[in-house]
C-alpha cells in the first residue's frame, strides 16, 4: 500500500489532468456552516447559468454579425492580390519590351559607323592622332607690347591651320571644338575658359607636309611671317608623324539650338 | 428547474440586448467560454455523481473564466497569445472530454 500524501506512480500530463478531470472541490466533505449544499435547484446555480448562456450568445452573435465584415475584407484582399499581380505582370511586360528595345538600339549603337566617326572627329567629340605640325609660339625676348602673342595672333594661327586642311586642332592640350573660344581676359588668354600662358603649343592634325605648305602660302602664314620679322616673336614649325589631341570638353560640343529631323538617319 | 430557467434567460437576454464586447476583450471571449464549459460540465458530472455543491460550482466557474483570460492577456504581453491560448484550450479540452465521458459511462453504463 502506499501511503496516503506519497506521490502517485508517476503519470503523463495530460494523463493526469485527464485523471482529475473533475474539480477536488467536489469531492471534499466539509462541515459546519460551510457544510455542502447538495441542491442543484438554487438561485445561485440559475444565475451562472445565465451567465454562461449570456456568454456563449454573445459569441456567437458577435461572430456572425462580423462575419459579413470578414468577408468583405477578404474579398477586398483577393480582389487586391489579383490587381496587383496582374500590375506586375504588366510592369514585367513593359520592362522586357524596353529591354529588347535597349538591345536594339545597343546593337545599332555599337555599329561601327565611319561617316558618324568622322562626323565625331571633326565636331571634337573624339581625340584625334596621326600626322601633323606642331606649332610653338612665344613673346619676344624684350618684354614689349609689340613682342606679346595677342590673342588675335592666336585666332588668326588657328583659322591659318584649318585653312591650311587641319582634321584638328589643339592649343595648349586644349582642343578647339565648334563653340571654342579664344580670347583674353586681365591680359591672361584663356581658351576653352582655360587660362593658358606662353609659350602657346599648337597642335594640328593632318598632312605635315601639305600643312606647313599651305600654311605658309595662306595670308596666315604671311601675317606670321611678318610679325617674326617685325616683333622677333618666337614662331617654331615641327612637323611629326605621331601626334594627338584630346576631346574637347564636353559642354563645349554640346548642340545649344539645333535639333534633329525626325526620321533622318 | 431554476437553473434552466436561468440558462433560457441567460440565451434570450444575449439574444434581445444584443450587447457588443469591446474590442479589447473580443480575443478572451472565446477561451472564457471554454472554460466556462468545462465548469458546467464538470458541475453535470458531480451532479450525475451526487457530489454537486452550488458554491464550488459558482467558485470554480468564476475562477476557469478569469484565470482563462488572464493567462491569455498575459500570452499577448509576452507575444506568445496564441501559443498560450493553445495550451489553455488543449487542457481545458481534454477535462471536458473526460467529464462528458464519465457522465456517458454512468447514463448508459458504457
Amino acid at each position: 500500500m502506499v501511503e496516503p500524501g506519497a506521490p502517485q506512480r508517476a503519470e503523463g500530463l495530460l494523463e493526469q489532468i485527464a485523471n482529475t478531470a473533475l474539480d477536488d472541490d467536489y469531492y471534499v466533505v466539509r462541515a459546519g456552516e460551510l457544510a455542502p449544499s447538495r441542491k442543484f435547484n438554487t438561485v445561485l446555480t440559475a444565475l451562472v447559468m445565465a451567465v454562461f448562456a449570456l456568454l456563449v450568445t454573445i459569441a456567437a452573435l458577435q461572430t456572425r454579425n462580423d462575419r459579413p465584415a470578414t468577408e468583405r475584407e477578404r474579398s477586398t484582399l483577393i480582389s487586391d492580390v489579383a490587381a496587383r499581380k496582374e500590375l506586375q505582370a504588366d510592369r514585367e511586360a513593359s520592362a522586357a519590351k524596353l529591354r529588347a528595345e535597349v538591345e536594339t538600339l545597343s546593337a545599332s549603337v555599337d555599329r561601327f559607323d565611319p561617316a558618324y566617326e568622322n562626323l565625331r572627329l571633326q565636331a571634337a567629340d573624339e581625340g584625334a592622332s596621326g600626322p601633323g605640325i606642331k606649332v610653338v609660339v612665344s613673346p619676344n625676348q624684350f618684354g614689349n607690347d609689340k613682342g606679346r602673342i595677342t590673342d588675335s595672333d592666336l585666332q588668326l594661327l588657328i583659322n591659318g591651320l584649318w585653312y591650311a586642311g587641319a582634321e584638328a586642332v589643339s592649343l595648349n592640350d586644349q582642343r578647339i571644338g565648334t563653340l571654342t573660344a579664344i580670347h583674353a581676359a586681365n591680359g591672361v588668354i584663356n581658351v576653352n575658359y582655360r587660362d593658358i600662358a606662353p609659350p602657346f603649343r599648337v597642335i594640328a592634325i593632318g598632312s605635315s607636309e601639305s600643312l606647313q605648305q599651305r600654311f605658309e602660302d595662306n595670308p596666315a602664314g604671311r601675317y606670321w611671317a611678318a610679325r617674326q620679322k617685325e616683333a622677333g616673336v618666337g614662331f617654331g614649325v615641327t612637323a611629326s608623324s605621331d601626334l594627338s589631341v584630346d576631346p574637347a570638353p564636353k559642354g563645349r560640343v554640346n548642340i545649344r539650338h539645333a535639333t534633329a529631323i525626325e526620321g533622318e538617319e | 428547474m431554476i437553473p434552466v430557467i436561468g440558462l433560457v434567460v441567460g440565451i434570450f437576454a444575449g439574444l434581445i440586448l444584443q450587447p457588443t464586447v469591446p474590442s479589447e476583450l473580443q480575443p478572451y471571449l472565446p477561451i472564457a467560454i471554454v472554460a466556462a464549459l468545462d465548469a458546467v460540465i464538470g458541475a453535470l458530472r458531480a451532479l450525475g455523481e451526487r457530489r454537486f455543491n452550488d458554491r464550488v460550482f459558482v467558485v470554480s466557474f468564476i475562477s476557469n473564466v478569469v484565470i482563462a483570460a488572464f493567462m491569455v492577456y498575459l500570452g499577448d504581453q509576452l507575444g506568445v497569445g496564441s501559443q498560450l491560448s493553445t495550451g489553455v484550450v488543449v487542457v481545458l479540452g481534454i477535462r471536458i472530454f473526460a467529464n462528458a465521458a464519465a457522465i456517458r459511462r454512468r447514463i448508459f453504463h458504457a
